[in-house]
């Protein structure tokens, strides 16, 4: 066995610094917390790079009593949202704008998607992959491409690690998978320490830093959409976008779940999600299910939909239609 | 660049004078009428909707504008094989359609409506929907065709002829991007019982079992 083992990863031993020194720093903070002069240090300086979790000791500090992203006030989200750009600068070298945006006031997302356009060039897994910042040695991504026979429709039957030449291939077609935003998510009443949430906008988001780690939601998912972090998520410098929303695609940490959120910094900013302006077919469409004149009102009211796993009754915001026009009764 | 003019500064969902907010808001120049002198085309509008803004292709077209040269040669009404600097290869409808049948011959830098004159090429999702209504009348409304840069107010859509070529419509197959990753310590997911898969376990049965006990 011992012959076999592949080389350690590089990164594995910085992790594991950080750990240790993360660690050390909860095992001060006890020390520190008993003797009750927790304030005189709070305005401590740059102890060393790998301390205190690659962080300054002020913003160890200021993360370890960070609270729960909607009991912030504002001054506190600021001081987060700086904490954030400046992690990132120390990890990346790269300077991000991390912001929290709000929902839009009257806006509630739905999704559409056209299974009779889809091709599965899979665009859309790489543009979310860039856009979304996600690890690229941790293997998360947010879309899967399914590739199934024609006819069949049992996702037990799918697959997606198809690789042709071409695509699309005669017989097969494609279904893609992300997170459908449910209406009832059975993952946030799974969460135990409500660390994730529906948003006024209809989508269900997370706070990181609020996140324990526990992979409950990720069993309460019926359509895997939930991802965990097993190892730091490794982006190179020169590829991570520095435009980023705190519950949306900030860097995350080791160890918290993370998931599709419409691409929230874009979204509620008025433009399209990175999958929706990557897709060359243009089979995706996100629209707002509160404005009857929407693309997506007239696709509901107009074609044949169908839902995945509608039975479960978490009622999904995220439609498949077809090209066919829906059958008027 | 349409999109830079689009990212302004202004809070997008406030209604602005760029009409694109959530109360929708129509701007004068949306609706491009048929070039003066021509009459106006049959269909306008569905709905009481503006169509689409779409954005401009003619300056894309490599040999527009086509007056360029058909100023000084007369354009030969006759259907016959055309000279390889200009023979598109026309493979759509099955060899019912001629250059003249969406080309305006009087005009070469328009498009014709076979009922009632003359468009733009900007314009040529007019020209398609005469044959393929059901089409146009998804695209109007959003269920085909890819929107551009936002998702709400008054739509920006890309023309059919952005991704179809008019000549030959259908879209060609390509590569598809990387296979995801499998998560470390896994095997890649089994197919269950897909076509291969079955054909392979049928190939198992059909083989004779061979019994070594009775060499």
């Amino acid at each position: 066995m011992s012959k076999n083992r592949k080389p350690v990863p590089s990164y594995r031993e910085d992790t594991e610094n950080t750990d240790l020194a993360r660690r050390n720093f909860f095992k001060k903070m006890g020390l520190v917390a008993a003797t009750g002069t927790v304030a005189t240090i709070g305005a401590g300086k740059v102890i060393s790079k790998q301390a205190w979790g690659g962080a300054t000791f002020e913003d160890a500090l200021g993360d370890f009593f960070q609270d729960h992203y909607v009991r912030m006030t504002d001054d506190e989200m600021v001081d987060a949202l700086a904490r954030i750009e400046r992690k990132a600068r120390r990890k990346f070298g790269v300077e991000i704008i991390c912001e929290d945006t709000r929902p839009i006031p009257g806006t509630y997302f739905g999704y559409a998607l056209n299974i009779s356009k889809c091709r599965g060039y899979r665009d859309c897994v790489t543009a979310c992959v860039k856009e979304n910042n996600l690890g690229r040695d941790s293997q998360v991504q947010y879309i899967r491409v399914l590739e199934l026979n024609e006819g069949d429709r049992n996702l037990e039957h799918s697959d997606h690690y198809y690789n042709p030449e071409t695509v699309p291939t005669e017989g097969k077609w494609y279904l893609p998978v992300q997170c459908f935003q449910c209406d009832n998510p059975p993952c946030v009443t799974a969460c135990p320490v409500e660390a994730t949430w529906m948003d006024d906008d209809g989508i269900v988001v997370i706070d990181y830093n609020w996140c324990i780690g526990c992979r409950m939601c990720m069993a309460a998912c019926p359509y895997w959409a939930r991802h965990f972090n097993w190892t730091e998520p490794q982006i190179p410098a020169q590829e991570l976008n520095p435009n980023t929303d705190y519950i949306g695609n900030r860097p995350r940490m080791k160890g918290v779940v993370e998931k599709c959120h419409f691409c929230s910094q874009r979204t509620r900013k008025g433009r399209q999600p990175a999958c929706m302006e990557a897709c060359p077919t243009g089979a995706r469409v996100l629209g707002n299910l509160l404005d009857p004149s929407s693309d997506i009102r007239y696709i509901l009211e107009n074609k044949k939909i169908f839902r995945l796993k509608e039975e479960l009754g978490t009622e999904p915001k995220f439609w498949y239609y077809t090209d066919e026009a829906r059958a008027r009764s | 660049m349409p999109l830079a003019a689009l990212a302004g500064d202004d809070p997008f969902w406030l209604p602005s004078d760029k009409g694109r907010g959530l109360a929708p808001q129509v701007a004068a120049d949306r609706f491009v009428t048929a070039p003066s002198g021509a009459p106006e085309p049959e269909f306008s509008r569905y709905d009481n909707r503006l169509p689409p803004r779409v954005p401009p292709r003619e300056d894309q077209l490599i040999f527009y504008p086509c007056s360029q040269c058909h100023e000084f040669w007369k354009t030969n009404p006759e259907p016959r094989e055309l000279a390889p600097v200009h023979n598109v290869g026309l493979q759509h409808g099955q060899g019912r359609l001629w250059c003249l049948v969406c080309h305006d011959q009087e005009n070469s830098d328009k498009l014709q409506i076979l009922r009632s004159g003359q468009v733009d090429f900007n314009e040529s999702w007019r020209v398609c929907g005469q044959c393929h209504s059901a089409r146009q009348k998804d695209w109007y409304y959003g269920a085909h065709g890819k929107r551009v840069y936002d998702w709400q107010g008054e739509p920006e859509r890309y023309n059919c002829t952005h991704c179809h070529n008019p000549h030959r419509p259908p879209l060609i197959q390509r590569k598809p991007q990387p296979v995801p990753p499998v998560r470390a310590g896994l095997e890649p997911m089994q197919v269950y019982f897909s076509q291969q898969r079955l054909a392979v376990l049928e190939k198992k049965q059909a083989q004779p079992v061979e019994n070594p006990a009775h060499e």
